[in-house]
């Protein structure tokens, strides 16, 4: 079932003047329920711009966006309730804190939600457990916290907002391996039990195959591609005719398939390629 | 959107005006602006009118973008022109009387010349100065004009600098709101409704991150500065050097014809003198822009 579905959508920077710039242009995408589709395109293919669009913060030049079926746009008032239920984590959102501590700051989402001072702090224990905050930091100011643990604080800002959507424009950029892991885990921790949707910007090819079920190619403000992760990972010529790449491991399954070695299963993690090469070698007998 | 505002902002081109050297344009403008408080009757308005129209023809910004840049000052000119007309006493019998207001015929041509002037003021300059010159060359200009105060040891240089900067980072700063605000809006927070001290606290949010930021970039942007032995003024070269061409010239002599007509126009037509001894609060009020 598809949770979001984006019709037709074009939007125009500037329109009118001489810093005019077409974003995207004539975008048709589905995004699936209980699903995390992966997002992935060249910096200026128009990534950005559309997870702008998906809560609302930019309105289409033309097109529709549906979320349950319904336009996001039809009563254009209303449009802050669009965002509670669409929660938007920016490129970078360690910039958005503010407040005098950690636990304040991932309270001002659901407090802004009108929800009572108890659910509040539900709320806030829940998100901070996702992204890995312990009570001893929730009590800290969030301007002395290191990179990465400010970035915690600001996707927790969102997922304290407890969204059916939540959307995440490059949320491990920059981050360390672990921090990385610990993040994506969440992220698919919050899906299962919340049975959200997720959709993940991210220029990781290594992230997408480990954590999506879908993903969307991006290229010169239009899809390029969309399938599931198997499909748009199996054909690595595909996705280097736009200059993308496809993950490392994928490069060599596809490598050794032309060579003449039939590899089958999931040719694009560590694991699936592992456990396809054994059992090349157990069918071949050598 | 904050980003959609135009007045102060540089459009590249190619035109005449475009290709003027930033002090001929900074001297053109104090003439234009000498001239516009100069204008007191209908024959001088006329020519400053038909002047800043070629002026705006000749730069090749579109109508559209003029237009735009007027918006924000429509109050403003709508308030002044109101307030001169029931303000601006007159001899002879009022046009309207009624109870304490009284509107004589002195008071609207007024009010018509001081929004007029208003109007051609801001078209006139913009279009001459920041919408044709980059931010860049109008401080090279400003130092290059500024320089013989070098001689008695006001630090221009660094003046200028700072103007660069400043006028650098005004875009990047508007983009930095919008990106926190947006991120802040994400969040739930509301900035249009509420009272005002309501409207206030919600600009917490932004301004916070804002100021943390701005210093974190100041920072970074002195470290940068040092790494490349940026020292000032001295023995400072200029990558582009400005020169005075033929054309710089012709522009010249145009302003001088320009403020000579307006001048010559008003003594023709007689009431200058009187013009220019009332004092008027709104004209000391604009006269910076």
């Amino acid at each position: 079932m598809n949770k979001i579905e984006i019709q037709n959508v074009s939007y125009t920077y500037s329109k009118g003047t001489p810093f005019q710039m077409v974003a995207l242009n004539d975008v048709s995408v589905a995004f699936e329920k209980g699903k995390i589709t992966g997002l992935i395109g060249h910096t200026g293919s128009g990534k950005s711009t559309l997870v702008h669009m998906l809560n609302g913060l930019y309105r289409p030049t033309s097109g529709r966006i549906l979320l349950d079926g319904q336009d996001i746009w039809e009563k254009p008032k209303e449009i802050s309730k669009i965002r509670y239920r669409v929660g938007l984590v920016m490129q970078y959102p360690e910039y958005q804190l503010f407040d005098d501590t950690v636990r304040l700051d991932i309270g001002f989402g659901p407090r802004n939600q009108g929800l009572s001072e108890q659910e509040v702090e539900e709320r806030v224990k829940e998100a901070a457990e996702f992204v890995g905050i312990d009570d001893e930091m929730l009590e800290k100011s969030p301007f002395e916290l290191s990179g990465g643990q400010k970035r915690r604080v600001a996707i927790a800002g969102i997922i304290a907002m407890r969204p059916e959507v939540l959307v995440l424009d490059e949320p491990a950029a920059g981050l360390d391996p672990r921090g990385r892991r610990e993040i994506l885990g969440g992220l698919v921790r919050y899906v299962e039990r919340n049975d959200a949707t997720v959709i993940l910007v991210s220029h990781s090819m290594e992230d997408m195959a480990l954590y999506c079920d879908n993903v969307v190619v991006m290229s010169h403000s239009q899809v390029y591609r969309s399938g599931t992760v198997r499909e748009i990972f199996s054909d690595a010529d595909v996705l280097a005719d736009i200059g993308l790449d496809v993950p490392a491991v994928a490069k060599i399954a596809s490598a050794l398939r032309h060579e003449g070695i039939e590899l089958e299963g999931e040719l694009y993690t560590v694991e699936g390629v592992k456990r396809a090469i054994i059992e090349y070698i157990g069918r071949s007998g050598k | 959107m904050i980003t959609d505002m135009t007045l102060g902002q540089f459009f590249p081109g190619k035109s005449v005006i475009h290709r003027l050297d930033p002090r001929t344009k900074l001297i053109l403008t104090i003439v234009f602006i000498v001239a516009t408080f100069l204008a007191s009757n209908p024959v001088t308005f006329l020519l400053l009118t038909v002047c800043t129209v070629a002026l705006v023809m000749a730069s090749g910004i579109s109508l559209g973008t003029i237009l735009k840049g007027i918006k924000p000052i429509i109050f403003i000119l709508i308030f002044t022109a109101i307030l001169n007309v029931f303000l601006t006493g007159g001899v002879g019998e009022p046009l309207v009387a009624f109870w304490i207001i009284k509107i004589y015929k002195e008071g609207i041509i007024r009010a018509v010349f001081m929004a007029l002037r208003i109007l051609i003021l801001i078209v006139g300059t913009s279009t001459l100065l920041t919408y044709t010159t980059s931010p860049i060359a109008l401080t090279d200009g400003i130092e290059s004009l500024l320089s013989p105060l070098k001689k008695i040891k006001v630090p221009v240089h660094t003046f200028a600098m700072m103007m660069t900067i400043a006028l650098r980072f005004i875009p990047t700063l508007v983009e930095e709101t919008e990106k926190i605000m947006n991120a802040q809006k994400s969040r739930g927070a509301d900035f249009s409704s509420g009272g005002l001290i309501k409207k206030a606290k919600a600009l917490i949010p932004i301004l916070i991150p804002l100021f943390v930021s701005a210093f974190k970039r100041a920072d970074e942007l002195a470290t940068a500065m040092e790494c490349r032995c940026y020292r000032g003024d001295k023995n400072r070269t200029k990558l582009v050097k400005l020169s005075y061409k033929g054309r710089d010239a012709l522009w010249f002599v145009l302003s001088a014809l320009f403020i000579g007509g307006v001048i010559v126009l008003g003594f023709v037509a007689g009431y200058m003198p009187e013009e220019l001894a009332s004092t008027n609060l709104f004209r000391i009020m604009f006269y910076p822009i």
